[in-house]
C-alpha cells in the first residue's frame, strides 16, 4: 500500500514538475516575443530619425543599408529604386556593386525582377554556394541566404532590397523587414520626389541661363547694328564728299592713264628681264652657300683624314732620326729629321684649318668654366718665359687691381687665342720687350699682349686677320707660321662674344688686345637654354615618380582598418597617412586609447571618409601622394559638417603657422617619439569630452570689454577679460586659451609690443592663435607686420561683432595649441638637416599678403633670410639697395609695375643679369611660361604653388649664384 | 550626316584650332551661343561656312582678334541693374568695412563699366584702402578698359542707373567730357589692375574679400561653371562675397554649402565663415 502510495506520490510529483516546466517555457517564450517585438520597435524607431530630413536616394540607401547590416546578420546588401514601375535602378549597395551595364533590371523579369514585383517578402535559404562570394582579402566565403524586401506605395513597385546573408534568415530578422518597409518606402519616395524636383528646377535654371545668354547676345548684336549704322552714316557722307573730289581727278587721270599706257609697255619688257635676272642671281646665291657648307665639310672631314696618315709618318720619322740601329748616316739623320718637322709643321697648318672650318661650320662649342686669372698669368708665363730668355727680350707680365680676378669662360678657347697673341708677340720681336697686361674696362676684361717687334702697317692690319694671307707676302717666308693664327683668334674672340683690336705701327710695335664680357653665356638662345637647363627634367621627375607611386602604392598596405565595424567602437578616428610603418603606429596608438580607426593614403579619399564617417579627430599627414595634405585641412574647416573635427598635424615639412591659422588642432614635426603621440593622443582623447573653452580678452576700454564678455559669455565659453598688456602676460603664464582677442591701443604697452613679446619668449608664455579688433586704420604695412601674429584683423564697425563671433567659433573648435617649446627645439632640428636655404637672401616680390605670409614662413623655416617687395618698382629699388639679394620670386600680376616689366629691368642692370628671378604666375598657358623667360625669369611655376616644388626650384637656381661669390 | 551636325563639327574643330593656336580656351562653353555668335560672325565677314573661318584663323594673322568679340558677348553699362549695386552698398560694404585693406576681384570685367562704378561706390562708402584686379580674356577689351574713355550717348543711362543705385553725387563729378567722349578721372583707377585672366584655364591668383562675375557664367557649360565657382570659393576669405548675375545661382553647384545668400534676388553670397 504503502508503496502504491508513494509510487503514486512521485508520479504526481513527476507530472507537477512537467506542468511547471511547460508554465516557465511559456513564460519565456512569450518574454522573448515581447522581447523581439519591442527591439522591432526601438530598431524601426531608430531608422525612421535616421531617414528624417531632406536626404538624396543615395543617403537613404547608405543610411539603410548601414542600419540594416548593424541590426541583422546580413553582409551584402543592396538597394534599387524605381522611378517607372518598370524599371529597377541600381542605387547603393555595401560589399556589392552590379557588372557594368547591369545596373538596370526590368520589373518581373529575373529573380529579383520578380521579387520585386510580388507583395511579399521573399526569403530563400539554403541557396548554392556558388550563387554569390564575398570576396575579402583572406580568401571568399558563401553566402546561404537570400533576402528580397520589395518596396511598394499604392500598389506599384517603387523599389526593393536585396540582402545576403551567412546563415539562414531568422524570424525576427523578417519581422524587422517587415516592419521597416513602410518607413523606408516613404523615405524613398521622399528623395525621389526631392531628385525629380531638384532636376525640374536645374533644367528651369538652364533655360533661365539661356534665355539671358540670349538677351546678351540681342544687346549685343543691337549694339553692334547701332555702331554699324552710325560707321555706314559717316561712311556715306565720307563718299558723297569724295566723289565730288573722284570726279575731278578722274578726269585727270584718265589724261595720265593714256600716257601711261604706252610706258607700261616698255616696263612689262624691262620687268621680265629683272625677273630672269634675279632668278639667276638668287640661284647662285643658293649655289654659292652651298659651295661654303661644303668647303667647310670637306675642311673639316679632309683635315681629319689627313691626320691620321700624318701621324704615322711622324712617329716613323722620328723613330727613323733617333737611330736606334746606328746604321744610317748623319746625313739620312738629317733627312729624317727634316722630315720630322715639315710633318709636324704640316701637323699644326692641319689643325688650324680643322679649328678654322669648325668654327665657320658652327660646329665648335664653347664649355665655360671659372678662371682665376692670377693662375691664367701664370701658366703663360710659365710658358713664354724659356722662349723670352732664349731670345733675350724682355717679358712683363702685369695684372690690374680689379674688384674680382675670376671670370667665368672657356678655358681652352681663351689660351689658345692668348699663346697666338704671344707666340706672335715673341715671334715677331728681336729686340726689346714683349708685355701682357690684364686689366677689366667696364663690365669686359681685357688682355693686352704689346710687342716692340715690326709692326704692321695701317692699310695691312685689315688683312692679316683674313685666312691664309700675313701683312706682307714675304713675312710668311722670313718668320713661319701658316698665317692661320689670327683669323682663328678672330673666330674664337667671337665664341666667346669678345673682339680683338689691334693698333700698330710700322717698325714700331703693335699691341693686339682681346676683349671678353667676364662672365660668357652660352651662346644658344634662351629658350633652347631653358629646355636643357636640369630644372625641368627634375620636375618632370618628380612628376613621374609620384603618378607611379599613385599607381602602385596606394591600397597596399597589409593591414585591415575598422571601417567595416567602426560602430563597435565609441569613438572614431580617421588617420591619414600613407607610409605604412607609421600608419600602423598611429593605428595601434589609436586603439590603445579607444578609437576606432579608419586609415586613408590621398587626400580624396581622406575628404570623402570624413564626411562619410564624421570621424571624432583626425591624424593628417601633410605629404601624401595625390595632394598636399593642407587641401584635407582646408576642405574639411570650409565644410560645417566637418569644420568642429580636430585635425592634429604629424608632418616633417613645418607648415605650423599657416595650418594653425587654417583651423589645425595641433602640429607635431615629424621625427616624432612614442611619447609625444601618446601626449597628442591623450590631449585628443581628454579635450575630446571637454566642453568649456577659454578666451583671453585684452581690451582697456569697459564698455567695449563688457560687450566681448557679454558676446562670448553664451556660448560655454569661459572668457577672461584684463584690461592691459601686463595683466594679459600674467594670464599667459600661468593659463592655456584657446583664443586671445586683443585691441591694439592698450595703455601700458602697444599691441604689436605685446604680441612680440609674447612670441619671442614661446617659454614663458602659451601663444593662443589671436584675433586683432581694433578700431584703428591700419596703414599697409602695420596689416603686414600684424598678420605674423594673427590671421583675422577685425576693424570696429557695424559689422563686426558678427565676424567676431564667427572667428570666435571657429578658433574654439581646436583641442589643442601650439606646443611653443617643442616646436622651436623642433625647428632647429629641421635647419640642420636642410641647409640649402641657409644664409640665403630671398626676395619675395608679391602684392597678396596670403602669398608673402604662406612663402615667408616656409623659406624662413629652411633658413633662408627673406625681402619682401609689393610690387615692380619696390623690387628694384630693393635688388639695387641690398646686394645680399641672391635669388627673386616674382609674382606676375601686380599693382604700380607687374613682373614682366620688373624682371625686363632688373635684366636691364648689368650686374643682375645673372640673379636668379623665378616667376610665380596664376596664368597656365605654355606661351605665359614663354613670356617670364622672354622677359628674362630664369624658370617658372605656376600657381597655385607646390612648396616642395618651389624649394627645389630655389635649390636649383641657388647654386649657380654661389659659383660667384665662391 | 545632316547639315546641322557638320556645323556642330565645324565648332568643335574650331575650338579645337582655336585652344591649339591661341590657348584661348571654348571648350567648355556653351555650344547654342557659339553657335549664334558664329552665324553672326559668318554674315559680318561675309563667310560660307565655319571651316571657313577656322582656315582664316589658322592661316591670317589679324583675324583671330576681330573674332573674338563674336566668341564671347560683351554687354555691360554702368551700374547695370542698379538695385545689385544698392545691395553692394547696403548689404556688402558695412561687412567688408571691417577689413583693414580690400581685395576685390572683377572676373569677365568686359570694357570696365562695371569696375569704374565699383570704385565709385567704394569712394563714397570712404572705402580708401582697396585694390581690384579686374580680369578678362579678351585683350581688346582690357584695353579699353584701361582707357576709361566712352561715348558720351552712353552717359544719360548711366546718370540714371547711378541715382538709382543710391549714389550720392552727380555722375558728372567723376568724369571730364571732350570731344563727344567722356573720359573718367585717374584717381578712380588708381587702384585697379586690368589683368588678362581666363577661369577656363588660370587658376586663384589672389586672396580676395570680393568678387563679382555677372553674366559670364551664363555662356559656361556646367563642368566650367564648377571650376569658376571653385576658384571663387579658394580665392574668397572667410565671410567674402561673391555676386553673380540675375539669373546666375549658386544652387545647383557643389559648393552652394560653403555660401549663405545675403541677397538672393541680387544674387549677392557670402562665404561662410
Amino acid at each position: 500500500m504503502s508503496i502504491e502510495i508513494t509510487r503514486l506520490n512521485r508520479l504526481f510529483a513527476i507530472l507537477v514538475m512537467w506542468v511547471v516546466a511547460y508554465q516557465v517555457t511559456q513564460i519565456i517564450k512569450s518574454r522573448n516575443l515581447s522581447f523581439i517585438a519591442s527591439w522591432i520597435k526601438a530598431s524601426s524607431a531608430d531608422l525612421s530619425t535616421k531617414l528624417g530630413g531632406e536626404l538624396s536616394i543615395e543617403e537613404v540607401g547608405n543610411e539603410l543599408l548601414q542600419f540594416l547590416e548593424e541590426k541583422t546578420d546580413s553582409k551584402v546588401s543592396a538597394l534599387y529604386s524605381s522611378e517607372d514601375s518598370k524599371n529597377l535602378n541600381f542605387v547603393v549597395g555595401r560589399a556589392f556593386r552590379p557588372e557594368e551595364g547591369k545596373e538596370k533590371i526590368q520589373l518581373g523579369e529575373g529573380f529579383l525582377g520578380k521579387a520585386a514585383a510580388g507583395k511579399n517578402i521573399t526569403v530563400l535559404n539554403n541557396i548554392t554556394p556558388e550563387h554569390f562570394k564575398i570576396i575579402t582579402a583572406f580568401g571568399e566565403s558563401s553566402t546561404a541566404s537570400l533576402t528580397i524586401v520589395p518596396l511598394i506605395s499604392n500598389n506599384k513597385s517603387i523599389g526593393a532590397i536585396e540582402l545576403g546573408h551567412m546563415a539562414d534568415v531568422k524570424d525576427y530578422e523578417v519581422g524587422l523587414f517587415e516592419e521597416i518597409r513602410s518607413i523606408v518606402t516613404s523615405a524613398i519616395k521622399s528623395a525621389q520626389y526631392k531628385q525629380r524636383l531638384n532636376d525640374l528646377l536645374q533644367e528651369a535654371q538652364q533655360y533661365s541661363e539661356e534665355l539671358q545668354v540670349q538677351q546678351e547676345e540681342l544687346r549685343s548684336t543691337n549694339e553692334e547694328l547701332e555702331q554699324q549704322a552710325q560707321n555706314l552714316r559717316a561712311t556715306h557722307a565720307r563718299l558723297e564728299n569724295q566723289q565730288a573730289e573722284m570726279e575731278q581727278t578722274n578726269q585727270q587721270l584718265e589724261e595720265q592713264t593714256q600716257t601711261l599706257e604706252t610706258q607700261k609697255g616698255l616696263l612689262n619688257e624691262r620687268n621680265k628681264d629683272l625677273i630672269a635676272s634675279q632668278k639667276e642671281l638668287e640661284n647662285t646665291a643658293i649655289q654659292l652657300k652651298n659651295a661654303s657648307q661644303y668647303k667647310s665639310e670637306f675642311l673639316a672631314n679632309m683635315s681629319h683624314e689627313l691626320r691620321t696618315p700624318l701621324n704615322s709618318t711622324l712617329i716613323l720619322a722620328k723613330l727613323l732620326s733617333e737611330n736606334k740601329k746606328k746604321n744610317l748616316t748623319d746625313e739620312q739623320i738629317k733627312y729624317a729629321e727634316t722630315i720630322y718637322r715639315s710633318g709636324n709643321d704640316l701637323l699644326n697648318l692641319i689643325n688650324d684649318i680643322l679649328d678654322l672650318s669648325k668654327v665657320e661650320a658652327g660646329k665648335m662649342l664653347v664649355n665655360p668654366e671659372i678662371i682665376d686669372l692670377e693662375s691664367l698669368i701664370v701658366s703663360m708665363e710659365l710658358l713664354f718665359r724659356p722662349i723670352a730668355n732664349d731670345k733675350k727680350i724682355d717679358f712683363k707680365l702685369h695684372i690690374e687691381n680689379m674688384a674680382r680676378k675670376d671670370i667665368i669662360t672657356d678655358r681652352t678657347r681663351l689660351e689658345q687665342i692668348l699663346k697666338n697673341f704671344l707666340s706672335n708677340a715673341f715671334k715677331f720681336t728681336a729686340k726689346g720687350s714683349v708685355s701682357f697686361s690684364i686689366s677689366s674696362v667696364d663690365n669686359l676684361i681685357s688682355f693686352s699682349i704689346t710687342d716692340t717687334g715690326i709692326g704692321i702697317a695701317e692699310n695691312e692690319q685689315e688683312v692679316i686677320f683674313e685666312a691664309f694671307r700675313q701683312a706682307d707676302g714675304t713675312t710668311n717666308r722670313k718668320f713661319g707660321g701658316t698665317g692661320l693664327g689670327l683669323s682663328i683668334s678672330k673666330e674664337l674672340a667671337g665664341l666667346l662674344n669678345g673682339e680683338i683690336k689691334v693698333a700698330s705701327q710700322k717698325s714700331k710695335g703693335s699691341t693686339f688686345t682681346l676683349l671678353i664680357p667676364r662672365v660668357l653665356k652660352q651662346q644658344t638662345d634662351k629658350k633652347e637654354q631653358f629646355k636643357r637647363a636640369p630644372v625641368i627634367d627634375i620636375s618632370a621627375q618628380t612628376e613621374v615618380i609620384k603618378d607611379d607611386q599613385l599607381q602602385n602604392e596606394i591600397f597596399k598596405f597589409s593591414f585591415e582598418d575598422d571601417r567595416d565595424n567602426i560602430h563597435e567602437y565609441g569613438r572614431k578616428m580617421l588617420i591619414i597617412e600613407d607610409d605604412e610603418e607609421f600608419a600602423k603606429i598611429l593605428f595601434d596608438l589609436a586603439h590603445e586609447m579607444n578609437f576606432g580607426a579608419i586609415i586613408s593614403q590621398t587626400c580624396e579619399e581622406a575628404i570623402a571618409l570624413a564626411k562619410h564617417y564624421r570621424p571624432n579627430a583626425i591624424v593628417l599627414d601633410l605629404r601624401l601622394p595625390d595632394h598636399s595634405g593642407m587641401i584635407v585641412l582646408d576642405n574639411l574647416k570650409m565644410n560645417p559638417g566637418t569644420r568642429h573635427i580636430p585635425i592634429h598635424i604629424i608632418s616633417s615639412s613645418d607648415f605650423s603657422r599657416s595650418a594653425l591659422e587654417m583651423g589645425a588642432a595641433g602640429y607635431i614635426l615629424k621625427p616624432v617619439k612614442r611619447d609625444q603621440l601618446l601626449i597628442a593622443f591623450q590631449n585628443i582623447s581628454s579635450k575630446l569630452d571637454q566642453k568649456l573653452k577659454r578666451v583671453l580678452v585684452v581690451e582697456d576700454e569697459e564698455v567695449q570689454r563688457n560687450h566681448i564678455f557679454n558676446l562670448l559669455s553664451d556660448h560655454s565659453v569661459e572668457v577672461d577679460a584684463v584690461e592691459s598688456s601686463t595683466e594679459a602676460l600674467e594670464k599667459l603664464t600661468s593659463n592655456t586659451y584657446d583664443c586671445m582677442i586683443m585691441d591694439l591701443s592698450l595703455p601700458d604697452m602697444s599691441g604689436y609690443e605685446l604680441l612680440s613679446k609674447i612670441s619671442k619668449n614661446n617659454a614663458t608664455y602659451s601663444f593662443p592663435p589671436v584675433i586683432i579688433y581694433t578700431a584703428r586704420d591700419l596703414t599697409k604695412e602695420e596689416e603686414e607686420r600684424l598678420r605674423l601674429y594673427s590671421g583675422s584683423i577685425i576693424i570696429k564697425g557695424a559689422k563686426s561683432p558678427e565676424r567676431l563671433l564667427s572667428e570666435v567659433t571657429l578658433f574654439l573648435h581646436r583641442v589643442e595649441t601650439d606646443l611653443p617649446v617643442e616646436r622651436q627645439k623642433m625647428l632647429s632640428e629641421l635647419r640642420s638637416r636642410d641647409k640649402a636655404l641657409e644664409d640665403n637672401t630671398i626676395l619675395i616680390v608679391d602684392d597678396d599678403i596670403r602669398n608673402i605670409f604662406a612663402l615667408t614662413s616656409a623659406l624662413e623655416s629652411f633658413g633662408a633670410n627673406i625681402e619682401v617687395a609689393r610690387n615692380g618698382l619696390e623690387a628694384i629699388e630693393k635688388v639695387n639697395s641690398l646686394p645680399q639679394i641672391n635669388l627673386v620670386l616674382m609674382d606676375i600680376m601686380m599693382p604700380e609695375m607687374d613682373g614682366h616689366e620688373a624682371t625686363r629691368e632688373i635684366r636691364k642692370l648689368e650686374k643682375f643679369k645673372d640673379l636668379p628671378i623665378i616667376a610665380l604666375t596664376a596664368k597656365a598657358m605654355k606661351d605665359d611660361r614663354d613670356k617670364c623667360l622672354e622677359a628674362g625669369a630664369n624658370d617658372y611655376l605656376a600657381k597655385p604653388l607646390d612648396i616642395d616644388k618651389l624649394l627645389s626650384l630655389i635649390r636649383i637656381w641657388l647654386p649657380q649664384k654661389r659659383t660667384f661669390t665662391k | 550626316m545632316k547639315n546641322s551636325e557638320i556645323s556642330k563639327l565645324e565648332i568643335e574643330l574650331l575650338i579645337q584650332a582655336i585652344f591649339a593656336k591661341y590657348q584661348y580656351d571654348f571648350r567648355e562653353y556653351s555650344r547654342p551661343s557659339l553657335m549664334r555668335r558664329l552665324e553672326q560672325a559668318k554674315i559680318r565677314f561675309n563667310i560660307k561656312t565655319i571651316s571657313e573661318i577656322q582656315n582664316k584663323v589658322l592661316h591670317e594673322k589679324d583675324f583671330f582678334p576681330k573674332l573674338i568679340p563674336y566668341l564671347t558677348v560683351n554687354t555691360t553699362e554702368f551700374f547695370r541693374d542698379h538695385q545689385y549695386f544698392e545691395s553692394l552698398r547696403t548689404k556688402v560694404f558695412p561687412f567688408l568695412k571691417t577689413f583693414p585693406s580690400l581685395k576685390i576681384w572683377v572676373a569677365g570685367c568686359s570694357t570696365g563699366e562695371e569696375v569704374v562704378s565699383l570704385s565709385i561706390l567704394l569712394k563714397e562708402a570712404s572705402i580708401t584702402k582697396y585694390l581690384i584686379y579686374a580680369t578678362d580674356i579678351n585683350p581688346m577689351n582690357l584695353e579699353k578698359a584701361r582707357k576709361g574713355i566712352y561715348s558720351t550717348e552712353l552717359m544719360i543711362k548711366a546718370e540714371e542707373n547711378y541715382k538709382n543705385a543710391g549714389g550720392a553725387n552727380s555722375l558728372s563729378d567723376y568724369y571730364d567730357i571732350a570731344y563727344e567722349s567722356v573720359k573718367f578721372h585717374d584717381s578712380l583707377y588708381k587702384n585697379v589692375i586690368f589683368s588678362d585672366h581666363s577661369l577656363a584655364t588660370d587658376s586663384v591668383f589672389s586672396e580676395t574679400h570680393f568678387i563679382s562675375c555677372r553674366n559670364v557664367l551664363i555662356y559656361f557649360n556646367r563642368p566650367l561653371q564648377e571650376r569658376a565657382y571653385t576658384l571663387f570659393n579658394d580665392s574668397l576669405v572667410r565671410g567674402g562675397f561673391l555676386g553673380l548675375g540675375n539669373r546666375e545661382t549658386l544652387q545647383f553647384s557643389h559648393l552652394k554649402n560653403n555660401f549663405i545668400p545675403i541677397d538672393l534676388e541680387n544674387r549677392v553670397f557670402q562665404k561662410t565663415l
